[in-house]
């Protein structure tokens, strides 16, 4: 009976299997052949002898891969300061109106992320809306507060905020409040709860936010173009230009490969601390 | 009829493999045109009218963001689905006839529509619209000087073209520029910049020289984007007062809005052959598609009616001149401001002081310079 049921389960998983397959495997590995191409050939029917890579390794592509990986990093770092108060507040405290908080930050995603940047543009710029009024009331004007680093991480931690948030504040809403209240009654100073019973007890929830801010963070794009003025070259325009104006697509695909492996062993590293079957309830 | 559960299944399944039919299965392309293209050729000034004239055909356009970017959906297999293309010269010529990407053009057909076109293609006929074997591959039409914009209000045009591209060098422009990072585009003027020709091999003291341009203009840049716009308006709101890369193209948006204090700039002197200026002229070709609509020919035929050629010229986005603005039938229906935002009363002298965009002879050395000491 037993050996009929995960004959059953494989059977109704192939369909889901095939479908994964196809579209998201394949890609991959296609992107994973072409990166073992000669360079600047256009087709797979070519001897590998993955000179791409050595191009990747000598070419000083590490300062790419280090901004794109220490910004997401720092943007990952700074969202969950930001987004525990709220989290927990969404959790723990705010009652209906989380729905209302909910909502809204959903809300924000509705509309496209280069239309929101480039509203930050409009408010940052020198003779924007900040910049502007300090001038129109003091006199004195001062230069833009974009086209650096800080901004693009500011950038970041905007765009991807929703997505430490909502996870955080799941993860908190599993910590159990008895559990806070016995920690109390034990004499446990607010200190010593934070860093014994909740960060702990929420880490499911703290694992998959840090993992999926930090994965989109390591691989955008759009935020350094805009708000950066490319004040320092992330990987994935680097990805952008060997495919477009290098016209190379071997170097392009050894240069997603990096990312991928890097972001991806991070992120399987991550899956398997984070236990999920509990933070979906199922345990 | 009675539908069993299996049978309907079957049917969806079987519905659902033709559609993987290559088109060739199906019909004959005659009633659908579909062009890759430059923006303006996809509006509805441009394309509504050539659907009055074919009720019956499905005619799409897209627009892309940048030639290589084309190019490669040509490359990656999309050559079935496209029937024209339309890209800067240097492209067809260096990288689409020679891959059989696209395929001549009838001659006696469209070869008398040079003769109407401004004197810059008409005599001769626009020799990069043809293969070295003198085959027509492709059509003129916008066209546009593109080295440098500048605020005149900070720097004058006198000046800017007095100076040239050495401008962008002065220790006193450090902080002072954006680059448009239009990275083809930038290695031609970084080249440029360092007096070397980009369209002939460089040696190695040539490669050194144009490193070193490239690091001293990244390091001295206040943004680089490859948005337009956002430069525009850095340029506008006085965060930087110049930038590197850019030309009609980039200026006319911002000058029809008013701003005729952003301008395009063309040096007067340069490297090759004493000229340091560059010019693009697009060229619409026939994509080699073993499914090719016929309709394609016709709609490079439709594009030189007056109406249509203003339409393109001034489609949403960027205003450019087209070449056909030699008829004195095409030239009357641009009105004063119009000519002014695409900066009409010096084009003559601009062009004259430009040479043609080309294939750049060393694009992969310079093109790892450039990414390298854009990193650094």
């Amino acid at each position: 009976m037993q050996r009929r049921d995960r004959q059953l389960g494989a059977l109704y998983a192939l369909p889901l299997g095939v479908f994964l397959a196809l579209a998201f495997l394949a890609p991959i590995l296609l992107v994973a052949a072409f990166s073992t191409m000669p360079a600047k050939v256009f087709s797979l029917a070519n001897l590998p002898d993955f000179s791409a890579y050595y191009t990747v390794l000598t070419q000083g592509y590490w300062k790419s891969v280090m901004w794109s990986l220490g910004m997401a990093l720092a943007a990952t770092a700074i969202l969950f300061v930001i987004c525990w108060p709220l989290a927990y507040g969404m959790a723990k405290v705010f009652g209906r109106f989380s729905l209302v908080l909910t909502i809204g930050v959903v809300m924000t995603l509705f509309v496209s992320e280069n239309i929101r940047l480039f509203g930050w543009v409009l408010t940052l710029m020198k003779g924007g809306l900040i910049e502007g009024y300090v001038r129109h009331w003091t006199g004195a004007g001062f230069d833009g507060l974009l086209y650096n680093v800080p901004i693009i991480v500011f950038g970041l931690c905007y765009v991807y905020l929703p997505f430490m948030l909502f996870p955080l504040a799941q993860g908190i809403a599993m910590v159990p409040d008895d559990a806070r209240q016995a920690a109390y009654d034990l004499g446990a100073t607010r200190w010593q709860i934070l860093r014994e019973i909740e960060l702990p007890l929420a880490m499911p929830g703290i694992l998959v936010g840090s993992l999926l801010t930090f994965v989109l963070a390591a691989g955008a794009i759009a935020e350094t173009k805009l708000l950066g003025g490319q004040a320092v070259i992330v990987i994935a325009e680097e990805v952008e230009t060997a495919f477009t104006y290098g016209q190379n697509w071997p170097l392009g695909a050894a240069l997603a490969m990096v990312l991928i492996a890097i972001v991806g062993g991070i992120a399987i590293w991550g899956i398997g601390k984070a236990d999920l079957d509990r933070m979906m309830g199922r345990r | 009829m009675n539908l069993t559960r299996r049978a309907f299944t079957a049917g969806l399944g079987a519905a659902g493999a033709t559609s993987l039919l290559p088109r060739a299965a199906r019909a004959a392309r005659e009633t659908e045109l579909n062009i890759l293209c430059w923006e303006g050729y996809n509006t509805d000034d441009v394309l509504g009218p050539f659907r009055d004239l074919h009720p019956g055909a499905t005619v799409r356009a897209e627009s892309g963001t940048s030639d290589p970017d084309m190019i490669n959906k040509l490359r990656a297999g999309e050559v079935n689905v496209w029937d024209l293309i339309n890209l800067n010269q240097p492209w067809a010529r260096g990288q689409l006839l020679p891959e059989g990407l696209i395929k001549p053009l009838n001659k006696e057909r469209f070869l008398p529509y040079f003769e109407k076109m401004a004197p810059e293609f008409s005599d001769p006929a626009y020799p990069l619209a043809f293969s070295p074997e003198g085959e027509l591959i492709g059509m003129p039409q916008r066209y546009g000087p593109f080295s440098f914009v500048v605020n005149t209000d900070k720097i004058s045009k006198e000046m800017a073209e007095d100076e040239g591209w050495k401008i962008f060098l002065d220790p006193a422009m450090a902080g002072r520029y954006g680059i448009l990072t239009y990275d083809n585009w930038n290695l031609i003027h970084m080249c440029l910049t360092g007096d070397l020709n980009p369209f002939e091999p460089l040696d190695e003291a040539g490669f050194a020289e144009f490193d070193e341009v490239a690091k001293t203009l990244f390091k001295g840049a206040k943004l680089m984007t490859d948005d337009l716009v956002a430069m525009n308006t850095a340029l506008i709101n006085g965060e930087i007062d110049a930038y590197f890369t850019g030309g009609t193209y980039t200026a006319s948006p911002a000058r029809l809005d008013g701003l005729t204090n952003v301008r395009a700039v063309t040096p007067k002197s340069g490297p090759i052959g004493g000229k340091g200026g560059v010019v693009w002229i697009e060229l619409t070709s026939v994509v080699n598609n073993p499914q090719g609509s016929p309709l394609a020919e016709d709609f490079l035929e439709f594009v030189q009616k007056p109406e249509i050629c203003k339409a393109v010229g001034f489609a949403e986005g960027t205003y450019n001149p087209v070449a056909q603005m030699g008829d004195p039938e095409v030239f009357k229906l641009w009105d004063a401001d119009e000519l002014d935002a695409i900066q009409w009363d010096t084009l003559e002298e601009e062009m004259a002081n430009s040479v043609e965009y080309d294939v750049v002879a060393d694009y992969d050395k310079l093109m790892e310079l450039y990414t390298a000491a854009r990193r650094s």
